[in-house]
């Protein structure tokens, strides 16, 4: 298709949470970059839907957050993963995979014969 | 989990709401500061790449709501949003407030105290007792239908032949005199069968309790006892060690074996007791003859039984009445007619409960009716400030409120309200459930009043269920009122306020007739209660209760055989008849109009044929030769008893009263006639007049005295009493040295006047008279209010009327009698209401009696007649004089309104 797709919430809640376990500590904006980019620009955030997303994660523990200072010397609010939030990645990433690799029966339903 | 924490965490936010905010907004500055310099970087201008960054975020304050949504839970918010503003509002108008939440307040303790004391004495049967739901009481049943304790042998066929039961027990109340010599002190306990811990299922909290080896019939065996958590701690410091040490009861050493659970206060409910002894210590301690136990007419003992798992109560009852009304036929001697049943624990005719059952239930029905004049009241008021209130609900209606969301805020405002009148109606609980010990009988049940400590989570429970019935039921009418507020009416109306609908009137107008029937009603009852009580005051006791003084001696406590305490009444009499101001002295083992069970005895009469299952149970005093005269009861025929009537003669004697010779002789002369009681002859020396012996309503009740030498035995009682000329209080003190004079192991416990002691009969109906009134006065002058409120309010709509009246020619009397009729026509409706219900509610209460036990003999709680017109009259003209002065304060009002200043305010 090749347009650029919303995102929904689950899944935007599983980027966030891979995202900082790839790159560490990382401020709102940042995040929302970086998800674009490793979307390879397929996906273009409304970046104020990350803030809900971000604040839902932090009440259910799986990350917290602090003030910091950015790379060029801004005030910024800081996420990273907590211990909880570590797990969460991993069993999210799983259930995807798996979910996945079932669809992906359903879609390619010629090579199995 | 996670789910939790976030709701807790979104909760916890709405309290820091403003501060949250702040920093997402600071945050969400610097994400567009940081988007702006890249956009800078890239080459765009500054307000481009501002520009750019909030449209990439989608909006600034968007962004803000949906975080903020997701902060807190938004429709909690919108539930504080009103609490906030009814707060508000209440403490704008505090008038009103405080007029709301104190009626409220008075309404709500009202109903939370009768519930307190339901619940300390009818509710709360029995602490410590494992499954209580499956005991019961054991009660004998006479052929008259009449409740009475059972004896030991019916409890050991009981105990043995039961299959739906998990074991009978009994238990007998006794003062026990603990301690050695002078330094004894009376102590509360239970004589029981030694399966009484096992089948309550009381565990120890020290030692052990009975032992299957403890459960025998062996008369003077098994010289232990259990003593409570309350005695452990107070005597012996809660030492453990204490087990197996001697307590000396009674001049006997018994080894304490263990302590009960410290919720275990004995088997009586809202009773404390401190000892349990095994039954067959009877004969040990208190000097009763061992064959006493196995007498069958010895009904003295109060069962208790658990009904298996599975088997109702009535599948129980039925086996227990198929094996007694067997046991009548074995034992046709001594129990011809006799059935028994089972009672629930609640229903126990013994114990506080069983005399306050009835005054305890008709408090709890009126608090109920102040309650429901309580809301009639609150409901009056919010509805009259909804209705002031129109302009503001129809603002919020045209600006989008939905009109569930105002109903949800006068409902908030009418739950507030209640909150506030029950928070203090809860303070004022501790100290009106204290003056439930001022309520209980006098003499030893008030001191063993079970004290009940801590929080009680049911009270608060009940308290906090009424509080919200309460709040709807106020709450409810002003909340539909507003409903269907029309919104195009209402604006349309301009400037003009206050012209309520005639519906409204209506409905207001409806509530405060019923206000006024349910006042008439509860004055109604007050006023029947307390003549009741008044009549029953001036009936003539047959004796003359003054200027003597009655004290109980416990002479078994001390280990006095029966020829001992025989001497030892002699040689106090002797000495007490030499001192000055003693004008007469006498003992007995009954004290009439006590709340002492009174005995009887089952009497062959001869030349009397009694009918088949005739009660021939017959009332019986024992006294000496000096009680007559000293009561000052009058022999109307023979003679009075003497000193002769003694152990030494072959047929002993008797005088009967005059109910028994109109009952047993048709009224012929009974002198001379022989009557069997007790296994021997007695002649009929002489007849009393009749008297008052258990309730002063009763009706005349067949009755006879023994002489105490002849009949006297271990386990009677035995008061004492001294005839004074001055104040009975002044004799006591030699009554004491005289008592110590012959025995220094001798304590009188307590004395009392005898006037002062028979008021004690009277007690249900005191209580409910004194309830009643204080209750009658409350409802008037909530009624009052809300008369007053109503009449006000009707006032102050109709000013620009009245003034428009005015300005046409009205003179102010016409404009006071407007007013006035009006608030009568409201108050005549109730009251014509109120007169309905009230008649109805008396007959009801008429047929409430004290007790069901025999010796109640069906004395009515009312005491007077339900249809005394006087007072129906007396409250209908006090109410109605009350209501005349709510309705005139306004009317005069009305009457000096200045017809400019009305016009002007149009």
């Amino acid at each position: 298709m090749g347009g650029k797709s919303d995102v929904w919430q689950g899944t935007l809640a599983l980027m966030v949470l891979k995202t900082l376990e790839m790159i560490g500590p990382q401020h709102g904006y940042g995040l929302a970059r970086r998800i674009e980019q490793t979307s390879g620009e397929q996906l273009q955030l409304n970046y104020g839907t990350l803030y809900p997303a971000l604040l839902k994660l932090e009440q259910e523990g799986y990350i917290r957050s602090r003030w910091g200072t950015s790379d060029n010397n801004r005030k910024a609010k800081f996420y990273e993963l907590t211990k909880a939030g570590q797990r969460q990645a991993h069993k999210a990433a799983q259930e995807w995979e798996q979910t996945t690799a079932i669809l992906a029966r359903f879609l390619a339903p010629a090579e199995e014969a | 989990m996670r789910k939790l924490r976030a709701l807790l965490i979104r909760i916890a936010n709405l309290f820091r709401r403003q501060r949250a905010d702040d920093e997402f907004r600071a945050e969400l500055e610097s994400h567009i500061d940081l988007h702006t310099e890249d956009g800078i970087r890239a080459g765009l201008s500054r307000e481009e790449a501002r520009r750019l960054a909030l449209i990439h975020l989608g909006g600034a304050e968007q962004t803000r709501q949906s975080h903020r949504d997701r902060a807190i839970l938004p429709s909690l918010e919108a539930v504080l949003q009103d609490i906030r503003f009814a707060l508000r509002m209440m403490a704008r108008n505090p008038g009103f407030t405080a007029v709301a939440v104190l009626t409220l307040a008075i309404g709500i303790g009202a109903s939370a105290t009768a519930f307190n004391w339901i619940n300390a004495v009818l509710l709360q049967p029995l602490g410590g007792v494992a499954d209580p739901s499956h005991l019961a009481v054991v009660e004998t049943v006479t052929g008259g239908g009449d409740l009475v304790p059972n004896s030991y042998p019916d409890f050991q066929d009981f105990r043995d032949h039961l299959k739906l039961f998990d074991g009978v027990a009994v238990t007998r109340p006794v003062a026990f005199s603990v301690g050695r010599e002078e330094h004894s002190e009376r102590v509360w306990g239970e004589l029981v069968s030694g399966n009484f811990f096992s089948v309550l299922g009381v565990q120890p909290e020290a030692g052990r309790i009975f032992l299957p080896a403890e459960y025998g019939d062996a008369p003077g065996k098994y010289p232990i006892v259990v003593i409570s958590d309350r005695y452990w701690r107070s005597h012996f410091g809660a030492n453990p060690a204490i087990v197996g040490k001697t307590l000396r009861i009674n001049q006997h050493e018994l080894t304490i074996v263990g302590v009960a659970a410290p919720a275990f206060h004995g088997s009586l409910p809202a009773t404390a007791f401190d000892l349990w002894i095994p039954y067959m210590q009877q004969p040990v301690l208190n000097g009763v003859q061992p064959w006493m136990l196995r007498d069958r007419h010895n009904r003295n003992m109060l069962g208790i039984a658990r009904i298996k798992q599975g088997v109702t109560i009535e599948q129980a009852r039925q086996e227990l009445k198929a094996l007694a009304d067997r046991m009548a036929v074995a034992n046709a001697d001594v129990s011809l007619g006799m059935s028994a049943t089972l009672l629930p624990l609640a229903e126990s005719p013994h114990g506080p409960q069983g005399l306050l059952a009835g005054p305890l239930h008709i408090l709890m029905g009126v608090s109920l009716l102040v309650l429901l004049i309580v809301c009639a009241n609150v409901a009056n008021l919010l509805m009259a400030r909804a209705t002031n209130r129109e302009k503001e609900f129809s603002a919020r209606l045209a600006l989008g409120a939905g009109r569930g969301r105002l109903m949800r805020q006068v409902l908030t405002e009418s739950l507030l309200l209640a909150i506030c009148g029950a928070g203090l109606g809860i303070m004022a609980t501790p100290a009106l459930s204290r003056s439930l010990k001022l309520l209980m009988p006098p003499g030893p049940t008030q001191l063993m009043v079970a004290d009940s400590t801590g929080t009680n989570y049911t009270v608060l429970a009940f308290t906090a269920g009424v509080c919200v019935l309460a709040a709807l039921a106020a709450g409810l009418l002003p909340a539909l009122q507003v409903s269907r507020l029309s919104l195009s009416a209402r604006l349309n109306d301009g400037g003009r306020s206050g012209v309520a609908g005639r519906r409204h009137n209506r409905l207001r107008t409806a509530l405060v007739a019923v206000e006024v029937a349910l006042a008439l009603v509860t004055l109604v009852g007050a006023g029947l209660f307390a003549r009741g009580f008044q009549q029953t005051m001036r009936i003539d006791p047959g004796f003359d209760p003054n200027h003597v003084l009655l004290s109980q001696l416990y002479l078994a406590t001390n280990g006095y055989s029966l020829a001992q305490r025989k001497e030892f009444c002699r040689r106090l009499q002797e000495r007490m008849e030499a001192e000055p101001g003693v004008q007469g002295f006498a003992y007995s083992d009954g004290v009439p109009l006590g709340f002492e069970p009174s005995w009887w005895e089952e009497l062959h009469i001869e030349g009397y044929a009694p009918q088949p299952h005739e009660n021939m149970n017959i009332f019986r005093n024992v006294i000496s030769p000096g009680y007559l005269p000293l009561m000052h009861i009058p022999i109307v025929e023979g003679r009075n008893f003497t000193e002769d009537d003694n152990e030494s003669q072959e047929i002993g004697s008797m005088i009967v009263n005059e109910a028994f010779v109109h009952r047993f002789f048709a009224g012929t002369n009974p002198i001379g006639k022989k009557v069997h009681g007790w296994g021997s002859w007695f002649r009929i020396v002489g007849v009393a007049k009749d008297s008052k012996y258990h309730y002063l309503n009763e009706p005349a009740t067949p009755y006879f005295y023994v002489p105490f030498r002849q009949i006297y035995r271990e386990d009677m009682n035995l008061a004492i009493y001294v005839r004074t000329q001055g104040s009975p209080d002044s004799i006591l003190s030699t009554l004491r040295t005289q008592a110590r004079a012959i025995d220094p192991n001798v304590t009188i416990f307590d004395a009392a006047p005898l006037k002062e002691f028979i008021g004690a009969s009277l007690y249900p109906q005191k209580v409910a008279a004194s309830v009643m009134a204080v209750m009658g006065g409350i409802a008037i002058l909530l009624a009052a209010v809300g008369l007053y409120s109503v009449m006000a309010y009707w006032v102050a709509q109709r000013t620009q009327e009245i003034g428009v009246r005015m300005a046409l020619g009205a003179q102010p009397k016409h404009v006071l009698r407007m007013v006035v009729w009006h608030g009568l026509a409201v108050t005549a409706t109730g009251m014509a209401l109120g007169i309905i219900c009230a008649l109805a509610l008396a007959r009801a209460i008429a047929g409430v009696s004290y007790t069901n036990s025999a010796m109640g003999t069906r004395a009515g709680l009312l005491g007077g007649s339900t249809t005394d017109p006087l007072i129906y009259l007396v409250a209908t003209v006090f109410l109605g004089s009350i209501a005349l002065l709510a309705c005139w304060i306004p009317a005069r009002r009305a009457a000096t309104v200045d017809p400019m200043q009305a016009l002007r305010a149009e």
